[in-house]
């Protein structure tokens, strides 16, 4: 806990053992002890609030809060209070009390510095821009330091960013913001860096290019020395801004001169220089020479050229990867110049000879491949090919590399091929001569990485990476799932021999996905350490599968690996504003703000939290407690919406997966685009299912609460959402059915599809949705009764009707092996155990619906019962909706006994399936081959096996609340 | 062939061809953004041509003046496996020992685990001495022991007669280094 003031102070020594205690984490101790100590000095406030952290921490919030509150309305102006109470409110998620702690304490004594700048950083912890600038004043009048006069500006620099209104920003607070920083220029008070920045800052927001520039390259400019060439970036920036060419020519030229690989200053040099030459007047500037035709161009890069090669080593790849940039760009232009600087093929051949052996070398030169012709493809790869070392060919025909050099070298030229689209222009039989080449590549290049450490990557792993690439091509094109097996063997074995490459472990977690296995998953995921913001970019991963493969275990907790990151993003990202704000870190405030905002509107976030409450309710309502109370446990409010849909942020890494495919079966822009749409899609259709399960148990509720007050008129309120949820389910569903029509295929290593497809096949959005409905009817029964209902009560009777239907067809489509062996191949339908996810998860919507039902029936039924006593009636007429009702039961009794039995049956069989005796004969892999795909084999059976248990135990659970539906 | 440019916040989801290295740690926001609050200046951020993140550099200023021990530390240093043997780690290295003598620093320092020998004798080639042996450092992950650390110094342009680098010849525990 922070600083507590003076030693000296005796309350100090009283307070220090609770202190001692709660750092401790023994909060039961710090209670007791605050106990004590308030017997004997009733008005040691600090204690109570102490008590109250002790409280907070151990879950009695409300008790906490009201102690807290007693404290805070003495509006209390000692240290120790005011700290503890920060820590408290800060723990308690309400920043906003400390604000009015400190404005309290503020009045009391007006002249304090600490309680005024405490002030300031509440008001920065919740974002009141304007009161902050208000205290930022404040501060500087009591005690004039620059930093608080700062602080003061940058507030108005945060209104202006966060004001709704742009014309506001640009007419009144940033004119605000520049007027007072001129103030103090024209004192002369400017002191540090950070205040230059900031006028800087406002200078750029405001388009004061010309001014901001002065200040750059002004007296007050001198004082950017902490980044590394501040001031040059600054004027670069802004030369751009003002489009002075013949500036950023200059300028880029020198910089080029000082670090010839800067690629930045390539590209700006490019671009001002065709600006140069498409405008007609001379261009000069004080920056230095100006390059404004192409032959200066063509004579600065060859000299850059020229002064690598004059060089004895560590020759730098930028003059060279820039003359094929300039090559491009001049061709762009149409410009016969082009020639002059060389054939690309031959240039490109000589990076190779240079760089060939780096294994940066096929990035550096794919995003030039386009400057090759089609018809220049297969000589380029022959000539780079004829420059790799190798020894004599063997047996088999395939030469190796004698060293890691030549290896890399080799391993390039193929990584090249892969890019220009040769591989995949085989055919099957060449593709697996291919697969053989590579494999016997991988293999041999394992010698060179004998005494690499368990921390290193083998040199020849991407060998095994591209074939495993292969066999996915060639599973794709033919359809063949040995294939598929076959390229999770060859990854098992490589990182059997590299147990460190996340590239392997990626694909192969991938490959299990989408065979239906996340039992692998787990483990493979765990290794690769993901923390933190990795959980928002590569978490997808984990949580698209476990839940719809019937992994729920593992699903709840991948979903809380992600919930935590997120919740603990909004506080510790408003901590770090404040230290911005201290260090004079300005730039980084709006920065630090535009990222909070980046996580807070993650779509992932939204998605793990939908999914959780979803998966919450689906393993626990009604079974271990009531809907209605796991409702209120996760306080969810059928009607908000909590997911800003407009400003959903995709933060998922799509390119994680390494990818040597061409150019037109890479992951582009429009792929990007429809992933976010089809994610989003299932979110809202997720989201508003979720809301829907919240209306049905407050339904329920109310329609229960009333029954017991027979005094009161039994129709219950209608939430009105009820029917507004149902027609936005509905458009959301005809939209994803629209979108799904399209049929669009991503890269294999691009993003993963949705659930949508799937649902949607299984007809468990159909289904939910027509159960859902049933609830607006039987508000309408409620209200009429049973006398006068014929129609309608003939309407829902055969709407149950349908819904057991809809539900057998369901159950229809989990019918079938999951994994089935023939002909000695095994082949996977792990689309049946995401059929049987949806079932469940429909059958826990159904029996909450029916649920609802009954406590609407059940009172028409007994007042039926009394009326009949009284009239002495001996009609034997049952209403045909109860009788509907009851029939309704009986077949979702059965259904999901034959569900039940049978996924039992398919866990014998599965558990009876003796893979290891498989035969893979013919399928021309080794026995050590062999071995790894049936490790890999295995791994999915077992998989699928714990899918149907898990899937199967929750089913019986539901089963067993059947009971409870009688009327 | 390379920019060389400011870390931002955005670099972070963008980071992980870099840092799914099993030797490059992934921090919780607040240490990224500690480093990007107060020493801006020395995060930096490597990136290829295609946009792909290659490496970067975290450090701080940090010792007293006083007593001749104000110095630039290297926080973290990592390079993607593809850009690896560029000379990529020793350009930023260089930018932070820049930074450090810009602002008047005795010299640089880092802690390296003494298993990594790759990095070790990096660090060796530029200039790079170890100065302390620190006990169990890294503390135990997965059920391997802690590990000692190398605390690896080089001397600035300030410390004229080297003094800061002169080996201490026994190790310390981590409670006893600052």
């Amino acid at each position: 806990m922070a600083a507590r003031g003076h030693v000296q102070d005796p309350n100090d020594r009283r307070l220090r053992p609770i202190y001692d205690y709660l750092d401790n984490g023994n909060n039961k101790m710090a209670i007791q002890q605050a106990d004590k100590l308030l017997k004997k000095h009733k008005d040691l406030h600090c204690a109570k609030v102490l008590k109250a952290i002790g409280l907070q921490r151990t879950a009695k919030q409300d008790e906490a809060f009201t102690l807290a509150q007693e404290v805070a309305v003495l509006e209390p102006t000692d240290d120790n209070s005011l700290q503890a109470l920060t820590i408290l409110y800060r723990e308690m998620h309400r920043p906003e009390l400390v604000t009015k702690l400190y404005e309290a304490a503020v009045r009391k004594v007006p002249t304090s510095e600490e309680y005024h700048s405490h002030l300031f950083m509440a008001y920065a912890r919740v974002g009141e821009y304007k009161k902050m600038q208000q205290a930022g004043m404040a501060l500087y009048k009591i005690v004039p330091k620059n930093p608080y006069y700062f602080w003061s500006v940058m507030s108005l620099v945060m209104q202006a960013i966060s004001a709704q209104d742009e014309k506001l920003s640009q007419t009144m607070f940033l004119p605000l913001a520049e007027r007072m920083v001129e103030k103090m220029v024209k004192e002369e008070k400017i002191e540090a860096e950070a205040e230059v920045q900031l006028y800087f800052m406002i200078l750029e927001r405001l388009g004061k290019y010309v001014e901001a520039l002065e200040v750059v390259q002004g007296p007050l400019g001198e004082k950017l020395t902490s980044e590394l060439q501040s001031r040059e970036n600054k004027c670069m920036m802004l030369y751009r801004r003002l489009e002075r060419w013949a500036e950023c020519n200059a300028l880029s030229c020198k910089l080029l001169l000082k670090n010839p690989d800067d690629w930045q200053f390539y590209l700006l040099y490019f671009d001002s220089l065709f600006h140069l030459i498409d405008q007609i007047e001379n261009s000069h500037s004080a920056e230095g020479e100006v390059h404004s035709s192409i032959s200066q161009a063509l004579s600065f890069m060859e000299d850059r050229i020229a002064t690598e090669e004059a060089k004895e080593s560590k020759h730098l790849r930028g003059p060279y990867l820039a003359r094929l940039e300039l090559i491009r760009r001049l061709r762009e232009r149409s410009c016969p110049e082009a020639q002059q600087l060389g054939e690309p093929l031959e240039l490109m051949f000589q990076f190779f000879v240079k760089y060939g052996d780096k294994p940066c070398c096929i990035t550096d030169l794919k995003i030039f491949l386009d400057l090759l012709k089609p018809d220049q493809h297969v000589q380029f790869i022959n000539r780079l090919m004829e420059a790799v070392p190798l020894g004599a060919p063997g047996e088999d025909g395939v030469a190796f590399p004698g060293d890691t050099r030549a290896l890399q070298r080799h391993l390039c030229v193929t990584q090249l091929s892969r890019s220009l689209g040769q591989q995949h222009a085989l055919n099957t039989q060449g593709k697996l001569g291919l697969i053989k080449e590579l494999k016997a590549h991988y293999r041999h290049g394992l010698q060179f990485g004998k005494s690499c450490l368990k921390t290193e990557l083998q040199f020849s792993d991407m060998y095994c990476l591209m074939a495993a690439h292969v066999y996915i091509d060639l599973w794709l094109e033919t359809g063949d799932q040995n294939m598929l097996w076959q390229s999770l063997g060859l990854l098992e074995e490589g990182l059997s021999h590299s147990s460190s490459n996340a590239q392997l472990k990626l694909l192969l977690l991938l490959l299990y996905c989408r065979l239906g296995a996340f039992e692998p998953v787990v483990d493979l995921y765990s290794s690769l350490d993901a923390k933190h913001v990795q959980h928002d970019t590569i978490g997808y991963l984990l949580t698209r599968y476990a839940e719809s493969l019937g992994q729920f275990a593992a699903a709840s907790q991948s979903c809380n690996f992600s919930l935590r990151f997120f919740h603990s993003n909004q506080k510790d990202t408003s901590e770090y504003v404040i230290q911005a704000y201290k260090y004079g870190a300005f730039e980084k405030i709006p920065e630090f703000i535009a990222f909070r905002n980046r996580l807070d509107h993650s779509l992932h976030f939204a998605q793990v939290r939908t999914e959780r409450m979803l998966l919450d309710l689906f393993l626990e309502a009604d079974i271990s407690s009531p809907l209605e109370e796991s409702v209120k446990l996760m306080s969810l409010c059928p009607e908000e919406d909590d997911i800003l849909w407009d400003s959903l942020r995709d933060n998922r890494d799509l390119t994680v997966l390494v990818s040597w495919n061409p150019k037109d079966r890479q992951l582009n822009e429009e792929h990007k685009q429809r992933s976010l749409e089809e994610d989003t899609l299932w979110l809202r259709l997720r989201s508003l299912t979720l809301r829907l399960i919240g209306c049905i148990s407050a339904l329920t509720h109310h329609t229960s609460r009333n029954s017991e007050k027979t005094t009161e008129n039994g129709v219950a309120a209608k939430p009105s959402s009820l029917r507004s949820l149902l027609s936005q389910l509905e458009n959301t569903l005809n939209q994803a059915t629209q979108f799904t029509e399209k049929q669009l295929q991503y890269p294999f290593v691009g993003p993963v599809p949705s659930r949508l497809a799937q649902a949607l096949s299984s007809g468990c959005c159909q289904c939910q949705l027509s159960s859902l409905q049933l609830p607006l009817h039987l508000q309408e029964l409620e209200a009429a009764g049973l006398d006068e209902s014929t129609a309608l009560q003939t309407q829902i009777s055969n709407l149950f009707k349908s819904l057991a239907v809809q539900l057998q067809d369901m159950l229809e489509k989990c019918k079938g092996d999951p994994l089935e062996v023939k002909d000695s191949q095994s082949t996977t339908q792990h689309f049946l155990l995401e059929n049987l996810v949806y079932f469940v998860e429909t059958v826990c919507i159904v029996l909450w619906v029916s649920n609802y039902c009954g406590s609407v029936l059940r009172p028409l039924k007994s007042s039926l019962q009394k009326k009949k006593k009284k009239k002495k009636e001996a009609s034997t007429v049952t209403p045909p909706v109860l009788s509907a009702y009851q029939e309704f039961n009986s077949s979702l009794q059965s259904l999901l006994n034959q569900a039940l039995e049978h996924i039992k049956s398919q866990e014998i069989s599965l558990t009876a399936l003796k893979l290891g005796a498989l035969s893979l004969e013919g399928q021309t892999q080794s026995e050590a081959e062999e071995t790894f795909t049936k490790t890999a084999m295995d791994k999915v059976q077992s998989s699928y096996l714990r899918s149907l248990q898990e899937i199967g135990e929750l089913l019986k659970k539901r089963a067993d609340t059947l009971k409870s539906l009688k009327i | 062939m390379t920019t060389l440019r400011a870390f931002t916040c955005d670099d972070l989801f963008k980071f992980n061809n870099i840092n799914l290295d099993p030797l490059t740690e992934t921090y919780g926001i607040p240490f990224y953004l500690q480093y990007l609050a107060h020493w801006p200046e020395y995060f930096i951020v490597a990136e290829a041509p295609g946009g792909e993140l290659m490496g970067y550099i975290m450090g701080k200023a940090e010792g007293s003046v006083a007593r001749d021990e104000w110095h630039g530390h290297v926080t973290a240093l990592s390079v993607a496996p593809e850009f690896r043997r560029l000379g990529l780690a020793a350009k930023l290295m260089e930018m932070l020992e820049e930074i450090s003598e810009r602002k008047g620093g005795f010299f640089v320092d880092l802690f390296v685990r003494v298993s990594n020998q790759v990095a070790v004798n990096m660090y060796k080639q530029l200039g790079y001495s170890v100065y302390r042996t620190v006990i169990e450092y890294y503390s135990a992950s997965n059920g391997e022991p802690d590990e000692d650390a190398y605390d690896m110094r080089k001397a600035l342009s300030r410390d004229t007669e080297k003094k800061s680098i002169i080996p201490l010849p026994h190790p310390v525990r981590p409670e006893d280094i600052e």
